[in-house]
């Protein structure tokens, strides 16, 4: 089982991977411990939002993505 | 047995007297939110609390959290409005009404409920829903799950006032002639427009009594102050003796001004014609000249009119205004029939040199305030009050408001100065309850009215007078 992320910890150009498979680039981090600003990289499930950019939920957070 | 709710004849100004069931009664407690406290303006805060985007400052109106916060220019907006605009919503989320903010004041980029997660900008939108896809099919119309924004709001000076009610008169047709009383407390010392700014925090602090003794004690009760006899004596004042600089005072008239149709009220104190403002703030040199030249410039820029001196005031229902010795605003929020949360926000001049703000920092918080000397002798008097008012006996009996019925002047004026309403002398008379009667006059016509048709009775008496202009 994955770590479970702190929103909190997030900062503008970390990458995090979502529970549906995407990857996302921080861009803003309000610090409300709930939502995150990312521009999405990849996602395999809706490529078609790949570039644009979103508030992602942070249930929807899988992990941090170390490595690129 | 205890009445009910609110009847007609509690508030018997003929006879000047009072009912003790309108501030220990839970019912007309209830029954004053709806219809005061959503339908009247009130006082939220000031712009200079909020001059970023994205700045929040959780205020209250009634028992409602609210949250004035100024929103982030985007898009077309942004060369317009830099600053982005002024919002005042309720701080409670739509979908299950968690407050949407927990800080009293800051920054930030969107208000995110705790609970289920909804996030709202700066501007009120609706703009986080989790699982808006998954759960919600991407089928909720966000644009109609916003905060819930205020009716109207109006930025006054400087001060934000805002009303739930869309039907209520705009601000300036609220406060009516009154407004020149207001600039009193808002403009900066020298007279100019609203250059003043809030020093320091707001203070609150809950005291166990009704809204409506600290509101009336801010009307011009001046009745009350054998109760401030130990302050004078110790000599809290900026010149080192009593509470305040009373030389102005001194040679001046002293009048208690009341409003009928609007409910605002205050005391002023106007000089003769061709006296120069004495001199004040001998404490300090720096502070001492600062107020002399602005005093200058004041008489200067507003003529006949700067022989008017501010003193306590109150914008109905429940705002209380200090414009002089010390110059600050408090507003009485309701916590129940038996509780009060005061708020107390203090003003000084922008461009004040630092000096002359930290003089009157330290003078402020020695007058007003959960700490201050002066405030604390009126806490005493008025938690008291409610407390031995409460019982079934004692709530048999009225209380007295009968200092002065039936002399009021409609048209007053002293030394070829018209004073806009009406007026009670009280040079020789020493005190009136002029002011309180009409703070409770118009209490009742809110508490009996069923719209603003009935309320803004200014409004039929300039119709009756287009009447007989066209008859003529």
């Amino acid at each position: 089982m994955s770590e479970l992320v702190n929103t909190r910890e997030l900062t503008p150009g970390m990458q995090i991977v979502l529970v549906d498979g995407a990857v996302a680039e921080i861009v803003s981090n309000p610090l409300d411990g709930v939502w995150v600003f990312a521009r999405y990289l990849s996602s395999p499930v809706d490529p078609a939002i790949v570039g644009s950019e979103e508030m992602i939920f942070a249930q929807d957070i899988a992990a941090v993505r170390r490595e690129r | 047995m205890a009445a009910a709710g609110y009847r007609k004849g509690l508030v018997d100004l003929s006879k000047g007297q009072i009912s003790r069931e309108i501030f220990v009664n839970d019912e007309i407690y209830a029954q004053e939110q709806e219809r005061l406290f959503a339908c009247a303006w009130l006082f939220v805060g000031h712009e200079s609390q909020i001059p970023n985007p994205g700045d929040f400052f959780v205020s209250g109106m009634g028992e409602e959290s609210v949250i004035l916060c100024r929103d982030r220019p985007t898009g077309q907006a942004r060369g317009l409005k830099a600053h982005g605009e002024i919002h005042v919503f309720l701080n409670s989320c739509r979908h299950r009404g968690m407050k949407v903010c927990r800080y009293d004041e800051g920054n930030t980029p969107v208000f995110t409920c705790p609970y289920h997660g909804w996030s709202y900008g700066a501007d009120g939108k609706l703009v986080g829903v989790p699982y808006f896809r998954e759960a919600y099919h991407s089928k909720l119309d966000r644009s109609q799950w916003g905060l819930v924004e205020v009716a109207q709001l109006c930025n006054y000076k400087g001060a934000i006032w805002a009303t739930w009610d869309p039907t209520a008169p705009s601000f300036h047709e609220y406060l009516g002639d009154f407004a020149r009383y207001l600039d009193l407390t808002l403009d900066s010392w020298d007279g100019g427009e609203g250059g003043i700014e809030v020093l320091g925090g707001i203070q609150k602090w809950l005291i166990p009594c009704n809204w409506k003794f600290p509101a009336e004690n801010f009307c011009g009760d001046s009745y009350h102050n054998i109760s401030h006899r130990s302050v004078d004596l110790v000599g809290i004042g900026p010149s080192g003796s009593g509470r305040r600089d009373m030389r102005e005072r001194q040679m001046a008239r002293r009048l208690q001004v009341s409003f009928y149709e609007r409910g605002h009220q205050t005391g002023v104190y106007v000089l003769p014609h061709g006296q120069p403002t004495p001199p004040a703030y001998a404490h300090s040199p720096v502070v001492s000249e600062y107020f002399a030249h602005c005093e200058e410039q004041r008489r200067k820029k507003h003529g006949e009119w700067g022989r008017v001196i501010g003193s306590p005031g109150e914008v109905f229902p429940n705002i209380a205004l200090h414009p002089r010795q010390p110059r600050t605003i408090a507003v009485w929020q309701p916590r129940g029939a038996h509780q009060t949360e005061c708020w107390r926000w203090y003003f000084v001049d922008k461009a004040a040199p630092q000096e002359v703000k930290n003089f009157l920092r330290d003078y402020y918080i020695r007058y007003s305030g959960p700490a201050g000397m002066t405030e604390q002798d009126d806490m005493e008097n008025w938690n008291y009050a409610h407390a031995a008012s409460r019982g079934v006996i004692a709530r048999r009996h009225p209380y007295s408001y009968e200092q002065g019925q039936g002399y009021e002047i409609a048209n007053y004026e002293f030394e070829g100065l018209r004073i806009p309403g009406t007026v009670m002398d009280i040079t020789e008379a020493k005190s009136s309850e002029h002011n309180l009667r009409n703070l409770y006059r118009r209490w009742s016509d809110f508490m009996e009215a069923r719209s603003w048709d009935e309320l803004a009775s200014w409004r039929r008496a300039d119709q009756d007078h287009d009447i007989v202009r066209a008859a003529e």
